[in-house]
């Protein structure tokens, strides 16, 4: 009774607050489209903002309550795409996106695109082999934001046409595979109501636990890219008994148990290897798709809910589509995270970048936040006072993610020979040992040689 | 892979003219004595680098050859055995010697458990993490595996360089070329040395031949061990040379009738005290008793008499006269032209290789798996012979029969007898012959070798219909199905071969495994298999097993899977005093044979493994034209199809359904 007391006054406050220094922005148009039709949320939100008063709009606020948000960016007229940066203060434990417009206007329009992961989930839990994935969606059925809001609809795209269940607010329209809610008036600032839909999702709910992406980068002309991935089919888990027999005789696709998946990897790609800990998986398909390789990768078995899987994927690129230099310094622009499977979802990505031994001045910058983890050393072939490694740390990833990151460094060129003249040297001792050793007579009894 | 081939024989086809050289050489610079100070290089230094080329090819191809299996499949472990080893070496290079030696493994022979550190003989282990952390102190960073999977090719180099050498010292260098080329490429010892067959095999026939040509060397007697029953007759036969060499230093001291008296009463007294040594230590375990695999070594039906569980492996079978061509082809017959030419020449080394040879053929005719024994004594004999032969007639084969007069004045003494009185055609025809067949012979090795040996059995391969190759990756399936999905629980694998395995690519416990100790754990296994459903699951629960997984080939027609082993079972299950009820004869048809479908014994078909191998089997269709469930290795329709499991359910199967992974249920709630 406290909490939902403490709650309202909190709401009161902020509200309060809120008006005192934007008290004359309403948002008087939204359109929302809420694709559900994956294991993601991805929401696309026009706004029409106008200054009643009739100053130019200069600040807008953008709340998000959603804690599993995984990305965030705005579309205006004048540039396309422009992340969000995170405001260092929440408010009310909601996290708050600032956006600065460029043109003074009193109307503003603009879109805001999000992605979040895990807000979808199966329910039932736990279903048999031959059952139906059902799936439940919570989310907002207003338009959450810290303005008033006078007019708003919301689009909600689904996977199949089966709905068990959704809210019903009046007015609102079931379609095929579509619900559309609203519109709705005069909805007050931080006004929240939940949206619940129950309905039938059989796409891949696969989320990748951990990948460990690996770039070592060569002189000689290679970039090696290793990827470490342990995937989990996070949908509902398969309870009781797996029948091989009904497996191989339904072969149907739209089955929530997950036989294969595409991963694209660069057109330049060449020595892919996809294996795990016991041996390479014999089970994939490579095919040149115009400007990528399509990788169809299958797991060794086929991935029902709550089963896991581990496995490597790696391949080679060539260095100049990648790197540039200026003399002795260089610059690296590769992608952070790569695409593994469409929707993808990443709890937790840790990317190394081994650059040649003796780089210094190493410069970074990446499109989003990233936690940085302290530089390593690593001594593999032929080095001696080992290759610097630049790691870095982000977790909830999404397919709007792949992204280009920069680093720069400087290297000498003359230490590319250190390698050759070491294998030179190492070859120079054998010849010389084998010199010495076959002009020495080791043998115990003293030989009298012949004439 | 057929780039490989290409390269092999190639290079192998250099060897045999590269093997004719020296000689000609020899007598080429004897001959011209006078322009060897003009050439660039003196006769020693063209015979050295010769020598050192035709080592260096030779154990570069004896290491290229054994690669079949890694360009054709991956860097994989193959078989069985060596997934044991893989395991406790990536252990050892993981955790460090004394870890490993304390190291007491709960994954193996659940509940009993295993200690590694104590029971096993860690050579292969040691070598292999040495090899592995000197890499990685000069910074190749190698994986574990890798080391292990190259290991054996690496070793066989060394043998080839190590057969060199001892057949140098035995004969002549020439003969040490021929028979280090011969080993390099001998079926007999590919077959267990392949990259991937990490084996003690491997490194074994490297130090026995680096034993050998020591002792050849240097005269040697080992002291190390005298505990084990296996190697007392080594300690005996030392022993006794010291007895027999008292006795003659007595017999010149004492008068005749005395030394008669001495030794009578000497003999006696000796004979009965070490019978009561023996004994006594025998039974109080200080000795260890002969293991059953050394009585069956001497008398071969003694296995077979005795304890079925030896018998059941099949590398301890007799061998048959066709896999002595099939390893070892020509060199069948050239061992006994090799052996006249070393009884023609009496020299201690002689009598030693001509022992070794003997008794090593006769081992093998025992059991297969000693083949690789007699691969490299019989490619020295052959080496000797062949060198020895070409020798004799390759002066005659331009020198056109009888050499000169002055010529022979400045030769040796036994080249003129090599020399003597061959005509230049049959010199030259014999030449050819000898040429031939050593170009067979190569061919013959890289043939079996690509075919035969160089397959990892935990990858199947078959030819589709229309022609392309079709690759049955199940096992790996199921264990990394295993390693993913299961909770850390033991697992019960009746057919045992997949123990090893399982431990180390499932990473689970397991009740048993290749290794054959415990003969009652075993049984008891066998019993739960050969029982009933409802017995068989009171066996599971005192067992405490979680999961069960079978081998069945009766989707693909894998022949050696568990319904065709499943009588060894039934023998095994029996053999001790729970299993007393289970009889083999229950299993059989009314016509005394063993079947699957409608005729089998009611007892079979109704038994856990045929319910596990079975289920749901029933309704598939396996091959055009046959009813439901025909099973394709048995070539029968199954006897019992209609049926469900009550105390099992089907976690996994794999794709071709090779292998078949059950869930024990838990107890059911009281009162329900």
């Amino acid at each position: 009774m406290f909490k939902i007391l403490y709650i309202y006054f909190l709401i009161l406050q902020c509200f309060l607050c809120a008006s005192k220094t934007n008290a004359e922005i309403i948002n008087t148009n939204v359109e929302r489209l809420l694709d559900l039709s994956s294991q993601l949320v991805k929401t696309t939100i026009k706004i029409t903002a106008e200054e009643t008063t009739g100053k130019t709009i200069t600040e807008y606020v953008f709340l998000v309550a959603d804690p599993n948000l995984a990305f965030i960016s705005l579309k205006d007229d004048t540039e396309k795409n422009i992340l969000l940066r995170k405001n260092k203060e929440d408010l009310n434990g909601d996290q708050t996106f600032t956006f600065t417009f460029k043109k003074a206007s009193p109307t503003q329009t603009f879109v805001i695109e999000t992605v979040s992961s895990k807000n979808i989930r199966p329910h039932p839990v736990e279903i048999e082999q031959n059952d139906k994935q059902l799936v439940k969606y919570n989310g907002s059925l207003y338009f959450y934001s810290k303005y008033k809001t006078r007019t708003q609809k919301t689009n909600v795209k689904l996977s199949s046409s089966n709905i068990l269940f959704h809210t019903q607010q009046k007015p609102f329209s079931v379609g095929a595979n579509r619900i559309i809610l609203g519109p709705y008036e005069d909805i007050e600032a931080l006004s929240q109501q939940e949206l619940v839909v129950h309905y039938e999702n059989q796409t891949p709910f696969l989320t990748v636990n951990t990948l460990e992406r690996t770039i070592e980068l060569s002189h000689w002309g290679n970039i090696a890219v290793k990827e470490e991935i342990q995937l989990t089919h996070a949908g509902a888990k398969l309870k009781g008994s797996f029948s091989r027999y009904d497996f191989q005789k339904e072969g149907r696709s739209d089955h929530s148990a997950v036989k294969s998946y595409k991963t694209y990897l660069p057109a330049s790609a060449s020595g892919v290897y996809y294996r795990d800990t016991n041996g390479n998986i014999s089970t994939s398909n490579m095919n040149l798709v115009r400007d990528f390789i399509e990788l169809e990768l299958r797991p060794r078995f086929p991935l029902f809910g709550g089963w896991k899987t581990k496995y490597t994927l790696g391949y080679n690129v060539p260095s100049y589509e990648y790197m540039y230099n200026d003399g002795n310094k260089y610059q690296l622009k590769m992608h952070l995270i790569d695409h593994i499977y469409d929707n993808m979802v990443i709890d937790e990505a840790v990317i190394k970048i081994i650059l040649p031994e003796g780089s210094t001045q190493i410069k970074f910058s990446t499109p989003y936040q990233i936690s940085r983890r302290p530089n390593e050393l690593v001594h593999t072939y032929l080095d001696t006072i080992g290759r610097p490694v630049v790691t870095f740390s982000k977790s909830n990833l999404v397919e709007s993610h792949i992204a280009d990151f920069t680093l720069n460094y400087s290297f000498e060129k003359v230490s590319l020979l250190q390698e050759p003249l070491l294998v030179s040297a190492f070859i120079y001792v054998i010849f010389l040992f084998t010199i010495v050793f076959l002009r020495l007579d080791f043998s115990i009894t003293s030989h009298s040689h012949k004439e | 892979m057929g780039a490989l081939k290409m390269k092999s024989s190639s290079s192998t086809g250099t060897h045999g003219p590269a093997k004719l050289w020296p000689w000609t050489l020899e007598e080429a610079c004897v001959g011209s004595a006078a322009s060897r100070a003009k050439g660039l290089l003196t006769c020693e230094k063209q015979e050295h680098l010769l020598r050192l080329v035709i080592l260096i090819l030779a154990a570069v191809l004896s290491f290229a050859t054994r690669l079949f299996s890694v360009l054709r499949f991956e860097s994989v472990i193959h078989e069985f055995d060596p997934y044991f080893n893989y395991r406790t070496t990536r252990f050892l290079a993981e955790q460090g010697f004394y870890k490993f030696h304390n190291w007491f493994d709960e994954r193996a022979w659940y509940p009993l458990g295993r200690i590694i550190g104590g029971t096993i003989y860690p050579g292969l282990m040691l070598t292999s993490a040495a090899l592995y952390r000197i890499m990685w102190l000069l910074n190749i960073t190698i994986d574990i595996r890798n080391v292990c999977v190259f290991l054996a090719p690496f070793f066989s180099s060394l043998t080839v360089l190590v057969t060199y050498a001892l057949t140098k010292e035995i004969h002549s260098t020439g003969a040490g070329l021929v028979a280090a080329a011969l080993i390099s490429i001998v079926p007999g010892y590919i077959s267990r040395s392949v990259a991937g067959s990490y084996d003690n095999e491997g490194i074994a026939i490297f130090c026995m031949l680096f034993t050998y040509y020591l002792w050849i060397k240097i005269s040697f007697v080992g002291f190390q061990p005298i505990q084990s029953s296996e190697h007392m007759l080594a300690l005996g036969v030392f022993g006794l040379c010291q007895i027999h060499a008292f006795v003659d230093y007595l017999r010149s001291r004492i008068p005749k009738d005395h030394f008669e008296q001495l030794f009578k009463t000497l003999v006696s007294s000796v004979l009965t005290l070490v019978l009561v040594l023996g004994t006594l230590l025998t039974i109080t375990g200080k000795v260890s008793p002969w293991t059953g695999r050394f009585y069956s070594l001497l008398d071969p039906s003694y296995a077979k008499n005795h304890i079925p569980i030896i018998a059941s492996v099949s590398e301890h079978q007799p061998t048959s006269w066709s896999s002595f061509y099939f390893d070892l082809q020509i060199l069948v017959f050239l061992f006994p032209a090799g052996l006249y030419f070393c009884f023609s020449k009496l020299t201690d080394s002689n009598i030693f290789i001509i022992l070794y040879g003997v008794t090593s053929i006769y081992f093998a005719g025992v059991m297969v798996r000693l083949m690789l024994v007699l691969a490299p004594v019989m490619c020295v004999l052959s080496g000797i012979a062949i060198s020895h032969l070409l020798a004799k007639y390759i002066k005659s084969v331009d020198g056109g029969g009888t050499p000169k007069p002055t010529d022979s004045k400045r030769h040796h003494k036994k080249l003129e007898q090599q020399t003597g009185g061959v005509k230049s055609e049959v010199a030259i025809g014999f030449v050819g012959i000898i040429t031939m067949m050593l170009i067979v012979y190569t061919l013959h090795c890289t043939w079996v070798t690509s075919e035969a040996y160089s397959s990892p059995s935990i990858v199947l391969s078959a030819r589709s219909h229309d022609g392309g190759r079709i690759i049955f990756d199940d096992f790996r399936e199921a264990y990394y199905w295993l390693q993913m999905n299961t909770p850390e629980m033991p697992v019960l694998c009746p057919g045992g071969t997949m123990g090893y395995q399982i431990t180390a690519m499932a990473n689970r416990t397991i009740l048993v495994d290749n290794n054959t100790w415990n003969n009652t754990h075993i049984s008891r296994v066998g019993q739960a298999m050969a029982s009933s459903e409802e017995k068989a699951y009171e066996i599971m629960r005192e067992l405490d097993v979680d999961y069960v997984l079978v081998i069945f080939g009766g989707l693909t027609g894998y022949s050696s899977d568990d319904i065709n082993k499943f009588l060894w079972m039934v023998r095994i299950g029996g053999s001790t005093d729970r299993g007393a009820h289970i009889k083999e004869k229950d299993y059989y048809a009314a016509n005394g044979e063993f079947r699957v479908d409608k005729e089998g014994s009611p007892t079979l078909l109704n038994c856990l493994m045929y319910k596990m191998c079975y289920y749901r089997f029933g309704q598939m269709y396996t091959e055009g034209g046959k009813a439901q469930g025909y099973d394709r290795v048995r070539a029968a329709e199954i006897g019992n199809k209609d049926f469900e499991l009550d105390v099992l359910e089907e976690a996994y199967t794999t794709e071709h359904w090779l292998v078949r992974i059950y869930k024990v249920k838990d107890l059911p709630n009281r009162g329900v």
